[in-house]
């Protein structure tokens, strides 16, 4: 069981500015929430460098070396087909299917990957939505979310939040 | 210098670009613009043109059936012309679907702001192209069930494998990546927007339903973070597809020895004719779409006129092809190419006199009036300001466009190396119920997208926004009244601090 204080925000920049307060005065399991991606909160959160970019290099580098590899094993060596007399390992025929095999395993990646692992996704169920009010979340407002500790003082919080621009704090709680 | 205020603004406004954005927008008018029709009860005439989509998907369908069951001597095809509206159709197809994905890929690359109220509509036509495309090769084979042996490398019982070194397969190769391509950039995009629906959503089914498509999506900055990222990282990957898939479907041609395929031009020529087309379709479909939807804040007269000129610019780079096609015909000093160019021309054929007699030279005069001749009236501002002007010049260009895969494909072959073998094509009620059922197939999946999903990329918007009135903070400029202040990008305003 997991507990969880929500505070809404009119706009961003004062939600960027209460997570990089909250985050400084050492407080851990943040998050914020926004219908659209907002500048500033990957700092304020300290968020790591995503790993996307080396996955998907890696991704279409063997989707590339796979692709290579299907048409000369295929084509030259597993059954050797006689085009034109060419020989059967011809290079440059090969580069068209090797660019899009390339392309292809980058892309299935990326897509997936980012859904079931960099996101964690598909998952419809989240302690967030048991708040009615965070539906503002994906259409004009913003939210941060706080763990609430064991035994802590949830008016000391709420009162932080408050000061720090939040027009409405409440808590959840839920299976993570 | 004594200038009025009033008079500096004036005349600064006339040279600000038209706006993003119409009209005073926050992210709550947003959502309700751009949202709330999926709620409302679908029109009459949304109803109408579903149901004549649909009639049309019938007879498509009942086309597919008479050709897998009786086979593709139900088309007009023939010898020496065994590539005619299958061929001519796919490309088609496949070239119109190019323009969603440059606008989608190419210009986010390019920071261009432009793109962002129509990318959504113009992905999603990429799809639906595509679809229709890749029906026209799969019957063309004859026996769809057989072909997936010689098309995918899989380990059949068979046991070979297939022939690499053949354009088909790079063909097959290019569009299937394509498809998965623009098809997982499009959902992407989609994600946050299915949530803003769920989120906005009346009842508890539709809360539901958009719940599952948007895969529990709710907005974490964690997830932000990655997203950007994997968003800008497929763009990158599908601006190589936009040059390359029409590439490779110019090498089928191209790698052949046929007189008017064997060329070196074509890979570009080809490409840019996909960009024109696919840009003329997109604004078919987009003027009609932004007036009954609502839509005129967010796809604006700035929209339609950067479309227009990036039509004017593939014309004339198609136009220069078309010229270059027939200066080499002459120039190689080719008799063959000399006398395929003079065919499609019908005028100085030299001794070629059966060329004046051909049934397909009014096709040829067609497409150059509709590709080179019609789209120079986007030169002038009023013909890329005037919705109905720009409507119809984008009509003639689908038109001519098709034209082209006609002469390229029909008036080609038509005319062999062996004057024994020459033909004539004709379309039979099967060719033509095909072409015209995947028009209407299309226009279906395409009224359903407007219906059930956010036709505009209603998250970039908001973004794009926010973005607009941050810009306008940081430079102040005071002269600007409240409404210019949301609608335009402004620069920094030195002159007017001057």
């Amino acid at each position: 069981m997991k507990r969880l204080v929500l505070a809404e925000f009119a706009e961003p920049e004062p939600m960027v500015e209460a997570a990089r307060k909250l985050r400084e005065s050492g407080r851990e399991g943040l998050d914020a929430y926004s219908p659209y991606p907002i500048h500033g909160i990957d700092d304020a959160l300290k968020l790591p460098r995503s790993k996307v970019p080396l996955v998907a290099l890696i991704a279409g580098l063997a989707g590339a070396t796979g692709g290579y590899v299907l048409q000369w094993w295929t084509n030259a060596v597993d059954y050797e087909i006689n085009v034109a007399n060419r020989p059967p390992h011809a290079w440059p025929t090969n580069i068209p299917v090797t660019f899009e095999s390339g392309v292809l395993v980058c892309v299935l990646t990326l897509f997936f990957g980012s859904l079931f692992y960099f996101f964690g996704l598909p998952r419809t169920y989240h302690p967030v939505f048991e708040a009615e009010e965070f539906r503002s979340a994906s259409l004009d407002k913003f939210w941060i979310s706080a763990e609430i500790k064991e035994g802590e003082d949830l008016r000391e919080l709420e009162r932080t939040l408050r000061d720090l621009g939040a027009r409405r704090v409440t808590q959840v709680e839920g299976e993570e | 210098m004594a200038v009025s205020a009033a008079a500096r603004i004036e005349a600064r406004r006339t040279l600000e670009p038209l706006p993003l954005l119409e009209g005073e927008q926050d992210d709550g008018t947003l959502n309700k613009t751009l949202l709330d029709y999926v709620w409302r009860k679908p029109g009459k005439g949304w109803l109408l043109l579903v149901g004549l989509g649909l009639a049309g998907t019938g007879l498509l369908t009942l086309a597919v059936v008479v050709t897998v069951s009786k086979g593709i001597g139900m088309w007009g095809n023939n010898i020496p012309v065994a590539w005619a509206f299958g061929i001519i159709n796919f490309v088609w197809w496949i070239g119109i679907g190019h323009a969603g994905t440059l606008i989608s890929a190419i210009l986010l690359l390019f920071q261009q702001k432009w793109r962002t109220s129509i990318n959504r509509f113009a992905e999603a036509m990429t799809l639906f192209a595509v679809l229709q495309a890749a029906l026209f090769p799969v019957l063309h084979t004859g026996r769809p069930w057989f072909a997936i042996y010689w098309l995918f490398p899989y380990p059949s019982t068979n046991r070979i494998w297939p022939q690499f070194k053949s354009p088909l397969m790079w063909d097959v190769f290019a569009v299937s990546t394509y498809f998965i391509t623009s098809l997982l950039f499009w959902y992407l995009g989609l994600i946050p927007d299915l949530a803003a629906l769920r989120d906005s959503s009346t009842s508890r089914w539709m809360r539901r339903i958009y719940g599952v498509f948007s895969f529990g999506w709710r907005g974490s900055a964690r997830h932000w973070h990655h997203y950007k990222i994997a968003y800008l990282l497929l763009a990158g990957l599908a601006t190589p597809l936009v040059l390359s898939v029409h590439t490779i479907v110019s090498y089928d041609f191209a790698v052949s020895v046929v007189p008017g395929w064997h060329e070196t031009i074509f890979p570009p020529y080809f490409v840019a004719g996909a960009v024109f087309s696919g840009f003329a379709m997109v604004v078919t479909l987009i003027v009609p779409a932004r007036r009954f939807m609502r839509l005129k804040h967010v796809v604006t007269a700035r929209h339609l006129e950067a479309m227009c000129k990036i039509m004017l610019a593939t014309s004339l780079i198609v136009g220069y092809g078309y010229l270059m096609e027939h200066f080499l015909s002459w120039y190689s000093g080719n008799p063959y190419d000399f006398y395929q160019y003079a065919n499609r021309r019908g005028i100085l054929h030299g001794s070629f006199q059966s060329a004046a007699q051909d049934p397909y030279i009014p096709i040829f005069w067609l497409m150059v009036f509709c590709n080179v001749v019609v789209p120079s009236i986007f030169w002038s501002k009023w013909g890329r300001t005037n919705v109905y002007v720009m409507w119809i010049a984008a009509i003639f260009i689908n038109v001519g466009m098709w034209c082209e895969r006609f002469v390229i494909v029909v008036i080609s072959l038509h005319r062999d190396f062996l004057p024994s073998s020459w033909a004539v094509y004709k379309p039979t009620w099967v060719d033509l119920s095909l072409l015209a059922g995947t028009i209407c197939f299309f226009g279906m999946l395409f009224l359903l997208f407007l219906k059930f999903l956010p036709a505009v990329a209603v998250q970039e918007v908001k973004e794009l926004r926010h973005e607009l009135q941050a810009a306008h903070e940081r430079h102040e400029i005071p002269e600007f009244s409240q409404e210019i202040i949301h609608v335009t990008e402004l620069e920094a305003g030195e002159e007017d601090q001057r």
